[in-house]
C-alpha cells in the first residue's frame, strides 16, 4: 500500500499550506480530545447527583424549591446563544466581520444572561434555606450547576476577548478557527446544560421527601 | 493586538532562563525525568524508613501519625510524581523522535504541563515542611479523610497538590494525543507507528479520560473539607461506597496509565536485542489498545470486601481475569520476539527480560486476587502490597530503568557505563525479590498494610527483616545507577548516531538530537523503518513479499501552524535562531516563552490561596491571567528583533 | 560492543531468584502462626483456602512455563555472532490465536470455582447446621463493639461464640470504614457507614482466633484488633447467662469500692459497665448512639466518644482492643497513659481526666488509678449458683414468692407483660399453659423448670438459665407467685 496519503494538505489561519496526518488542524483535534476529558468531568458530577437522588436527610427537597419555568427560561436564553454562535461563526467565515462581531457580543451577552438567572437562582434557593450545606441536594446541585456556571463564565471571558479582537480585526476570516475552538467550546458547555436541566429539573424536579424523613416546612 | 511584556522575550540558549522558558521537547523531557528521578530518590527514602520501621515487632523508631503520613507520600509519589512524569520524559523525548516530528503539537502547552507537575509536586511536599503531610493513603478514602476524622491540614494538601498535578496530565495527555494523531512523518500509517508511541497513545487516552473523574472526587472531598458540604460527611448521609466508585473509576485506569509505556519502551528494547522485530506487532498494539479499553470495567475489584452484592463481584471477578487474556498476549509476544533472535545482553536488555519476568509474577497474583474468595484474605494485607509492587516495580521501574539505558545514548551522545549498568541491575532485580517475594508470605500469614507495628508473637519478624534488607539492597543498586550517570559523564565514552543497532527513526539522527531533531522529514514505508533502511534486503523476509515493491511517500511537511512558525516558507526569519548551527538552516521552531512558567506558577498560588486566605487567590488569578493574556497574544515566532534587548 | 558481559549463568541465577521466592511461599506455609490464612478452623477460610491453592497451582504451573520460556529463550538464543542477523519472523497468527485461547480457557476454569465461591459465601450461614447465632459487630475507632441481639448481651473487642454452630456477624460501622478479619475463620468483609454487611462463619474447634482490622482508620489502625473465642455450647451458654449476672457486692471502703465510685465519676459517661441489668441491652444502644451524636456535634472538644462496655471486664483476656493482656499492670499503664500502650485513643484525646492536665496523662492518683484497675478486675459476674437466696419471712406465699422473684433476678429475663419476650418466655398465664406442656403436672413442671431448666425447652428458646440453689419451701412460693400472673 502506498502510503503518499498519510499527510493532507490543509490550509492554516494564514492561509499556508500545512500537513497533517489526518487533515483536521491541531488545535481542532485538541479542543475535541479536551471537550471528550470535559465529558468525564461532567459525568462524574452528574452520575453523584443521581446517585445522591432522594437521599438528603432534611429539606428542603427539589420539589420544595425547584421552579421549572425559570430555569426553562434561562435554558431557552443558552440554547439561542448556541444559534447566535452559529451565526457569528458563520459571519466571521464569510468574511462578514460587522455582522460577525455583533454575533460573537450577542452571545457574550446571551451568555451573561444565563449567568444572571444563575446568580438569582442561587441567592433565591439560599433565601428559601437551600445552600451547599445544607443537605445532600443542596451540595450536588451548587456543586454540580456551579461547576457548569463556571464553564459558562470561562466561555463568556473567552468570547468577550474574541469579540474584542474581531472588533480590532484581529480576528477575521483567515483565523476563524480560533472563533470555531470557542464555539466547539461552547455548544458543549450548551448540551451539558441540556443534560443538566433534563436531569436536575425534569427529572428530579418532583422529589419529595424520601419515606421516613421530615418534610421541608420552610423558614 | 500585543500584550504588554514585562521582561523580554527569552532567547537564550544556555543557563537557567533557557531551561525555564524553553519549549523543546527534549529539554522538556529532561527537566521531567531529572524532577521525577529527585522524587524517586525521596520516595525511596520514605519506603526505606518505613522498611526500618516494620524490620522489628512492637518497633518504637516512628510513630504511627509519620508512618502514615509516610505510606500515604510513598503511596502519591511514586504514582503521581515518579512512574507518570518518567513516562512523560519517555513521551517527550522519543515521541516526536519516534514519529519523525520536529517537536510536540503544542510545545508551550508542554511546557506548561512540566511548570505546573513541578510546582505541584513541590506544593503537595510541602507538607512536610509545616509537619503536616496527608495522612489518608493515597487512595484517601472517605470518612477516613473527610474533615471530621482528619481535621489537620495533611489531606487538604494532598486534594489540592493532586489537583494541580492533574491538571499538568491531562494537558500533556492532550498534547501527545494530538501529536501522535497528527505529526506523524509522511507515510508513518498507525500500523507503523512504534509500539512505544502506540502504548504513549493509549496511555495519553486513558490520562485525558481517566483524570477529570479523579478531579471529580477531589474537587467533592475539597469543598466538603473546606466549605462544609456534605458529598462524604456520613452524618448527612453521604456515601463512603462513592468516593470508592469514583476513585477507583480514576484509579484502575491510572493503574494502566503506569504499566502501559512501560509495556511500549519493553517493546522497543526487545527487537534491538534480539536482531528481530517484534514478534505480532498487530496482536501486541491491539492487546494494548485492549487493556487500555478493559482497564474501565474492572474498577469494583478494588472494592470485593466492601460489599457490592454476589453479581457485582462476580462481574467484576470475570472482567478482571479477562483483562489477563491481552497481557499474556503481550507476555507471550515478547517472548517469541527473543524467539529465535540473537540476544545481546546490555543492561537495558537485562530490564527489560526482568520486566517480563517480574510482571509476570505480577500478574499471576492479580489473577488470584480476581477471584473474590480468595481476595477476601488478601486484600489490604501485604500480599497486595508484594502484588503491586511486582507490577509497578518489577514492571514499570524496571522497564523505565531498562528505557534510560537504552535511550540514554541517544539523548546524551555517550554511553553509560555496562559494568555498572549490571551491577545496578543485579543488585535491584535481587534486593526487589528480597524485598517483595516475602510479602507475599506476610500477606497469606495475615498481616495487613498500613499498619506501623505488628506483636511479637504473629510470626512476621523474620520475614519482614529480610524485606527490610531487601529494600536496602534495592537502594544500592539505586546507588549505583547515580554512580554510573557520574562516572559516564566524565569519561563520556562517545556513543555515535546508532550505538545498539537500533530500528526505530530516533536512531537515524545524531545523538544528542538536533534542535530540530530531523534536518529533512524522513518519509516512511516501513515498521522499524530504520533498521530496514540500513538492511533493505530483509524487507522480503519480514513482509513475506506482500509489500516489497512499497514507495516511499513523497516529502512534506508535517507541522501545523498553530504553536509553530507563522510562515513556514518564509526564509526571511530563517537566522533568527540556531545561528550556531551548521545544519538547519530555514526550519522554524517556535521561540521560547516564560509565560507557561508564569502560568504554573499562577496556578500553584491559587492553590495555595483555597487553603489560606482569598487575597492569596487573588494574586494567584492575576498572575494566571497574566500568564494566559501574554501567552495567547504572543505569536509564536517574534518577527526579527527590531531595538527588542536580546535576552540573555 | 561488550555483549558478553553477562555470563549465561548470571541470568539463571537471577531468574531462580522467584522461583525459589514462590516455593518458599508454600513451604513456609505455617498455620499455626495466630493470622494464618492457612490455619484454617472453620468452612468459609477453608473454602477460601482451598480455592487460592487451586489458583495457586495453576500459576506455578503458567509461571513455570512462562519463566522457563523466558530462561530458555535467553540462553538458547544468545548472541553467538555479531554479523548474523536471525529470520526477520513477522508473527505467527496461529500461535498468536493459540496463546490467546489458551489463556482464555485456563481462565474459564478459574472463574467457575470463584462465581461458585461469591455466592456461596454470600448466602449467609447455612440453616441446617444448628441455631444460628445472630452477632452485631460495630467497628468504632479504633475499637470493636460486639452485641448480641437475642442475647441481649452487648460487650468489647473479645466475641464470644459457640464451637460448631454457625454465626451471622452483621457489620457496621458509624465513624470510618472499617474491616472485619479473622483470618483462620473467614476472610475480611468491610465495615462501611450507612451500608451494613454480613459475613458468616464456624468455629469447628475451641479457641481464641486473632481477628484484625483490615481497612485504613487511623492513628490506631496497627492496635485495632480483637478475637473470637470459641467455646463449647455449654460454656457459651455460661458466659451469655454471666453477662447477664450481677457481679459480687463490693464490702465498703474496699479499694474496688472506691474504684467504683472513681469510676462512676470519670469513665461511666461513656464506658457502661453494669449491662447485666434488665434493659440494660437497649439502653445501651441507646446511649452508644447519643455518645456519637454528642461527639459529632462538637467533635473537637467533645468530652464525650463511643467507647467499649465494660460489663464483666475482668473476663476479658486483653486490653487496649486486643493488643495487651489484660494485666493489673497492664491496666493501671492504660489508664494512666493510653498513649503508653496505643497511640491516638479517643480517650485519651477526648475524656476530661486526661484532657485536665497538659501532658494528658490521667488526671488522678496512682492509688485512685489502682483503685480503678482493682475495680475492673473484680467485675466478674457473681457465682450465683453459690448464693443463697434471701430469706423472705411473713406474708402470704404469693407475696413471699414476689420478692424472691425480683431479688434473685427472675424478672431479668422473664417478662411480666405477655407482649414481651427480654431473654426466656414471658411468664404471663404459665398457670394454665403449665399443665399442656409435658406429661407432668402443671405444679411439677414449674419446679421441673425451675430446678432444671434445661430438662423442658420451649419452642424458640435456648436454655441460659441461672438460678440459685432454692430450699423447696422457696420454690413452693415461687411457683405460687408465678401462677398469680395472668
Amino acid at each position: 500500500m502506498a502510503s503518499a496519503s498519510a499527510t493532507y494538505e490543509i490550509k492554516n489561519e494564514h492561509g499556508e499550506v500545512i500537513n497533517t496526518s489526518t487533515g483536521l488542524s491541531n488545535k481542532k483535534l485538541l479542543m475535541w480530545a479536551f471537550l471528550g476529558s470535559d465529558v468525564m468531568f461532567f459525568g462524574s458530577f452528574i452520575a453523584t447527583y443521581l446517585v445522591y437522588r432522594n437521599r438528603s436527610l432534611v429539606g428542603p427537597y427539589p420539589a420544595d424549591i425547584l421552579e421549572i419555568p425559570i430555569t426553562s427560561v434561562s435554558t431557552f436564553v443558552l440554547l439561542m446563544s448556541s444559534l447566535a454562535m452559529v451565526l457569528a461563526l458563520s459571519y466571521i467565515q464569510q468574511g462578514r466581520q460587522k455582522l460577525g462581531t455583533f454575533w460573537i457580543f450577542s452571545v457574550v451577552v446571551l451568555g451573561s444572561i444565563f449567568l444572571m438567572f444563575q446568580v438569582y437562582e442561587f441567592n433565591h434557593f439560599a433565601h428559601l434555606g437551600l445552600t451547599p450545606r445544607t443537605n445532600l441536594f443542596g451540595t450536588t446541585f451548587f456543586i454540580l450547576t456551579g461547576l457548569h456556571g463556571a464553564h459558562v463564565t470561562l466561555g463568556v471571558l473567552w468570547l468577550m476577548f474574541l469579540g474584542f479582537g474581531s472588533l480590532k480585526g484581529t480576528l477575521r476570516k483567515d483565523n476563524a478557527i480560533d472563533l470555531e475552538l470557542a464555539g466547539l467550546y461552547w455548544h458543549f458547555v450548551d448540551i451539558v446544560w441540556i443534560v443538566i436541566f433534563t436531569v436536575i429539573y425534569l427529572i428530579s424536579a418532583r422529589d419529595v421527601a424520601p419515606p421516613g424523613s421530615p418534610p421541608f416546612v420552610g423558614h | 493586538m500585543r500584550f504588554p511584556r514585562i521582561f523580554p522575550r527569552p532567547k537564550s540558549e544556555y543557563g537557567i532562563w533557557s531551561w525555564i522558558s524553553t519549549v523543546d521537547h527534549k529539554r522538556i523531557g529532561t527537566l521531567y525525568a531529572v524532577t521525577s528521578f529527585l522524587w524517586f530518590l525521596v520516595g525511596g527514602i520514605e519506603a526505606l524508613i518505613m522498611r526500618v520501621q516494620l524490620s522489628q515487632a512492637d518497633s518504637t523508631l516512628i510513630d504511627p501519625e509519620l508512618f502514615n503520613q509516610l505510606f500515604t507520600m510513598h503511596g502519591t509519589t511514586m504514582v503521581f510524581l515518579v512512574v507518570m512524569p518518567l513516562s512523560a520524559a519517555f513521551f517527550n523525548w522519543l515521541v516526536p523522535l519516534q514519529i519523525g516530528a520536529r517537536d510536540v503539537a503544542f510545545p508551550r502547552l508542554n511546557a506548561l504541563s512540566y511548570w505546573i507537575f513541578l510546582f505541584g509536586s513541590l506544593f503537595l511536599n510541602f507538607s512536610w515542611f509545616v509537619g503536616d503531610a496527608p495522612n489518608g493513603g493515597w487512595f484517601g478514602y472517605a470518612p477516613n479523610s473527610h474533615v471530621a476524622f482528619n481535621p489537620t491540614h495533611g489531606m487538604t494538601y494532598w486534594v489540592i497538590g493532586l489537583n494541580i498535578l492533574g491538571i499538568a496530565s491531562i494537558a500533556a495527555g492532550l498534547n501527545f494525543i494530538v501529536t501522535i494523531l497528527n505529526m506523524r512523518a509522511p507515510g508513518m500509517t498507525l500500523t507503523k507507528m512504534p509500539v512505544f508511541t502506540w502504548m504513549t497513545f493509549v496511555t495519553s487516552v486513558l490520562i485525558v479520560l481517566a483524570l477529570p473523574v479523579l478531579t471529580v472526587a477531589l474537587i467533592q472531598l475539597q469543598v466538603d473539607r473546606l466549605y462544609g458540604t456534605h458529598f462524604y460527611n456520613t452524618a448527612a448521609g453521604g456515601d463512603p461506597v462513592l468516593w470508592q466508585h469514583v476513585f477507583w473509576l480514576f484509579g484502575h485506569p491510572e493503574v494502566y496509565i503506569l504499566i502501559l509505556p512501560a509495556m511500549g519502551i519493553v517493546s522497543e528494547i526487545l527487537p534491538v536485542f534480539s536482531r528481530k522485530p517484534l514478534f505480532g506487532y498487530t496482536f501486541l498494539v491491539f492487546a494494548g489498545v485492549a487493556i487500555g479499553f478493559m482497564g474501565w470495567f474492572v474498577w469494583s475489584h478494588h472494592m470485593f470486601t466492601v460489599g457490592l452484592g454476589p453479581a457485582a463481584n462476580s462481574a467484576f471477578a470475570i472482567s478482571t481475569m479477562a483483562i489477563a487474556i491481552p497481557t499474556g498476549i503481550k507476555i507471550f509476544n515478547w517472548i517469541g520476539t527473543m524467539w529465535g533472535g540473537s540476544i545481546r545482553f546490555t543492561t537495558a536488555m537485562l530490564f527489560a527480560i526482568s520486566f517480563i519476568a517480574m510482571f509476570t509474577i505480577g500478574g499471576l497474583s492479580g489473577v488470584m486476587h480476581a477471584s473474590v474468595p480468595t481476595d477476601a484474605q488478601q486484600q489490604d494485607t501485604y500480599f497486595v502490597v508484594a502484588h503491586f509492587h511486582y507490577v509497578l516495580f518489577g514492571g514499570a521501574i524496571m522497564a523505565i530503568f531498562g528505557g534510560i539505558y537504552f535511550w540514554w545514548p541517544k539523548a546524551t551522545g555517550y554511553m553509560l557505563s555496562e559494568k555498572l549498568g549490571v551491577t545496578n541491575w543485579l543488585l535491584m532485580l535481587i534486593g526487589f525479590n528480597l524485598q517483595f517475594a516475602p510479602q507475599h508470605w506476610l500477606g497469606l500469614d495475615g498481616m495487613p498494610r498500613r499498619i506501623f507495628t505488628y506483636a511479637e508473637n504473629m510470626g512476621w519478624e523474620n520475614t519482614n527483616m529480610y524485606a527490610s534488607a531487601g529494600g536496602f539492597i534495592m537502594a544500592l543498586g539505586v546507588l549505583f545507577f547515580i554512580i554510573n550517570v557520574i562516572y559516564s559523564a566524565r569519561k563520556r565514552v562517545p556513543a555515535g548516531d546508532d550505538p545498539w543497532d537500533g530500528r526505530t527513526l530516533e536512531w537515524s539522527i545524531s545523538s544528542p538530537p538536533p534542535h530540530y531533531n530531523f534536518e529533512k522529514i524522513p518519509n516512511v514505508a516501513h515498521r522499524d523503518d530504520w533498521w530496514f533502511t540500513k538492511h533493505p534486503e530483509l524487507i522480503a523476509e519480514y513482509y513475506h513479499d506482500e509489500h516489497a515493491g512499497e514507495l516511499r511517500a513523497p516529502s512534506g511537511a508535517q507541522f501545523d501552524d498553530d504553536d509553530f512558525a507563522e510562515d513556514e516558507h518564509a526564509e526571511a526569519h530563517a537566522s533568527d535562531h540556531h545561528d550556531d548551527d551548521d545544519h538547519g538552516h530555514g526550519i522554524h521552531l517556535p521561540d521560547m516563552s516564560y509565560y507557561p512558567f508564569i502560568l504554573a506558577i499562577g496556578l500553584t498560588i491559587i492553590g495555595a490561596g483555597l487553603m489560606t486566605y482569598i487575597p492569596v487567590i487573588i494574586v494567584g488569578v492575576v498572575i494566571l491571567l497574566w500568564g494566559l493574556l501574554g501567552w495567547s497574544m504572543e505569536p509564536v515566532n517574534d518577527p526579527a528583533p527590531e531595538g527588542e534587548a536580546h535576552g540573555h | 560492543m561488550h555483549h558478553r558481559l553477562i555470563p549465561s549463568k548470571f541470568l539463571k541465577l537471577a531468574l531462580l531468584v522467584p522461583a525459589l521466592a514462590a516455593t518458599f511461599i508454600i513451604a513456609a506455609c505455617s498455620p499455626q502462626h495466630p493470622q494464618s490464612t492457612f490455619g484454617y478452623a472453620g468452612p468459609v477460610a477453608r473454602d477460601q483456602g482451598d480455592l487460592f491453592l487451586f489458583i495457586f497451582w495453576i500459576a506455578v504451573f503458567v509461571f513455570i512455563v512462562v519463566e522457563g520460556a523466558i530462561i530458555y529463550a535467553a540462553i538458547r538464543y544468545r548472541r553467538r555472532d555479531d554479523d548474523k542477523i536471525p529470520k526477520q519472523v513477522h508473527g505467527n497468527t496461529k500461535l498468536e490465536i493459540t496463546w490467546t485461547v489458551v489463556p482464555s480457557i485456563v481462565i474459564a476454569i478459574i472463574a467457575v470455582p470463584t462465581i461458585i465461591g461469591i455466592w456461596e459465601q454470600q448466602r449467609g450461614a447455612p440453616t441446617d447446621q444448628g441455631d444460628i447465632l445472630e452477632v452485631e459487630a460495630i467497628g468504632h475507632r479504633w475499637w470493636f463493639e460486639f452485641r448480641y441481639p437475642n442475647q441481649e448481651v452487648v460487650t468489647a473487642n473479645e466475641m464470644h461464640v459457640p464451637v460448631g454452630r454457625p454465626v451471622n456477624v452483621k457489620l457496621a460501622s458509624q465513624d470510618v470504614i472499617h474491616s472485619f478479619w479473622v483470618p483462620k475463620l473467614a476472610g475480611k468483609v468491610d465495615m462501611v457507614p450507612l451500608n451494613d454487611n454480613l459475613v458468616w462463619f464456624i468455629a469447628e474447634e475451641p479457641g481464641i482466633y486473632d481477628g484484625q482490622c483490615a481497612e485504613f482508620c487511623g492513628i490506631a489502625h496497627a492496635h485495632m484488633r480483637f478475637r473470637v473465642i470459641a467455646h463449647p455450647e455449654e460454656d457459651f451458654q455460661n458466659w451469655v447467662a454471666g453477662m447477664r449476672t450481677p457481679p459480687v457486692a463490693f464490702e465498703p471502703g474496699s479499694p474496688e469500692q472506691q474504684g467504683q465510685t472513681l469510676f462512676a465519676t470519670h469513665c461511666k459517661t461513656c464506658h457502661t459497665d453494669d449491662s447485666w441489668r434488665q434493659d440494660a441491652y437497649s439502653l445501651e444502644l441507646q446511649q452508644q448512639d447519643s455518645r456519637w451524636a454528642t461527639w459529632l456535634a462538637d467533635i473537637e472538644n467533645s468530652r464525650i466518644v463511643s467507647a467499649p462496655n465494660m460489663t464483666n471486664y475482668s473476663q476479658r483476656n486483653f486490653l487496649g482492643s486486643g493488643i495487651k493482656e489484660n494485666s493489673r499492670e497492664n491496666l493501671i499503664r492504660w489508664i494512666t497513659d493510653p498513649n503508653d500502650i496505643k497511640i491516638g485513643t479517643s480517650m485519651q484525646a477526648h475524656a476530661a481526666v486526661y484532657q485536665e492536665r497538659a501532658d494528658n496523662k490521667i488526671n488522678l492518683s496512682q492509688q485512685e488509678v489502682e483503685n480503678i484497675a482493682d475495680y475492673l478486675l473484680a467485675l466478674k459476674p457473681g457465682d450465683i449458683s453459690q448464693l443463697t437466696a434471701p430469706v423472705i419471712t411473713g406474708g402470704t406465699p404469693e407475696e413471699r414468692g414476689e420478692q424472691l422473684f425480683i431479688s434473685i433476678g427472675c424478672n431479668a429475663c422473664h417478662s411480666l407483660d405477655a407482649e414481651t419476650t427480654i431473654v426466656g418466655p414471658s411468664l404471663v398465664g404459665i398457670a394454665d399453659r403449665a399443665g399442656t406442656r409435658t406429661s407432668l403436672s402443671a405444679q411439677d413442671y414449674m419446679r421441673q423448670s425451675i430446678n432444671d431448666p434445661g430438662a423442658f425447652l420451649v419452642e424458640g428458646f435456648t436454655n441460659s438459665m441461672v438460678v440459685p440453689k432454692l430450699p423447696p419451701d422457696q420454690v413452693d412460693d415461687l411457683i405460687a407467685y408465678i401462677s398469680t400472673l395472668k
